[in-house]
């Protein structure tokens, strides 16, 4: 697995693969790479800021389209 | 699945304020109940891209399709439904507070598998990370560029080229050179851009083929 600068967590991730399953458990622990990874090509929120779901979903949550994002942190 | 694991399933989605971890275990839940009467299902779109990338991109509803061209008839639906308390029906439902939408057959064009992860109620699928790249690439630049689109098309991307959510990168081509997509230099553009970025080796370099 080749491995981008500028990441923060020490630990790399079992890899989620073509064929097989991964477990619950180490796709929670792939969280926090897949997610620096992430916000290294795109930094902060991707949610789009609207919908045609945006009714219901603003009366689910609180005038959001979903629930807050885990702070990376706290992945 | 008994009803007594059902209401533990249940009160446990309901309790989850992740919501990447919440929808894959309501999806977990849905995929074994609809297992049961032997239909499958795979979750696509937002959701899938968020299982894949951790890209913050995904709203409050889980989006999955059938694998199979024939799904359960309505009537059963609402049954299977019923058991979790849902409310609506019968292709879209507010359950353990979030919704789920049944979008109909799954569009899939890979040859790949469905990637699947061991939910905590049973296996869920998985849109394939082929489609779900070459598909955001095409929404990022047609009908008009959607910048949403891109950042998605460049988070599957990065996930893939560090190999975290390995991909098939012939695949990629051949389908992004289907009569469906026709994007194979938008999809080359993107992919190199991400490996450029980040001094990673990108697979769809013209000399690579």
């Amino acid at each position: 697995m080749k491995s981008p600068m500028n990441t923060n967590s020490k630990a790399r991730c079992v890899p989620i693969p073509i064929d097989g399953v991964i477990s619950y458990e180490d796709w929670l622990q792939g969280r926090r790479y897949r997610r620096e990874l992430s916000q290294l090509v795109a930094p902060g929120v991707s949610r789009r800021p609207g919908s045609s779901s945006d009714r219901r979903l603003k009366a689910l949550f609180n005038g959001e389209r979903g629930l807050p994002f885990t702070p990376t942190e706290q992945l | 699945m008994d009803s007594k694991l059902i209401q533990t399933a249940l009160a446990d989605i309901s309790a989850e304020r992740d919501g990447t971890a919440k929808s894959l275990k309501l999806a977990s839940l849905c995929s074994a109940l609809w297992g049961e009467r032997g239909v499958e299902l795979v979750v696509v779109g937002g959701s899938a891209i968020e299982i894949l990338t951790e890209g913050a991109y995904a709203s409050g509803d889980l989006n999955m399709c059938h694998v199979h061209p024939t799904t359960l008839p309505i009537r059963e639906r609402q049954e299977i439904m019923g058991r979790l308390g849902a409310k609506g029906g019968p292709r879209n439902w507010q359950v353990a507070g979030m919704y789920l939408d049944l979008l109909g057959p799954v569009e899939s064009f890979a040859r790949t598998p469905f990637r699947r992860v061991q939910g905590p109620y049973g296996e869920v699928q998985v849109m394939k990370t082929e489609d779900l790249l070459v598909e955001r690439v095409l929404c990022s630049v047609y009908p008009e560029r959607d910048e949403t689109a891109r950042r998605c098309a460049r988070e599957l991307a990065m996930v893939a080229l560090s190999g975290v959510v390995p991909v098939d990168w012939s695949e990629v081509l051949r389908v992004a050179n289907l009569p469906e997509y026709r994007n194979v230099e938008e999809c080359r553009s993107l992919v190199n851009e991400v490996a450029n970025e980040h001094q990673l080796e990108s697979p769809l370099r013209a000399d690579t083929d």
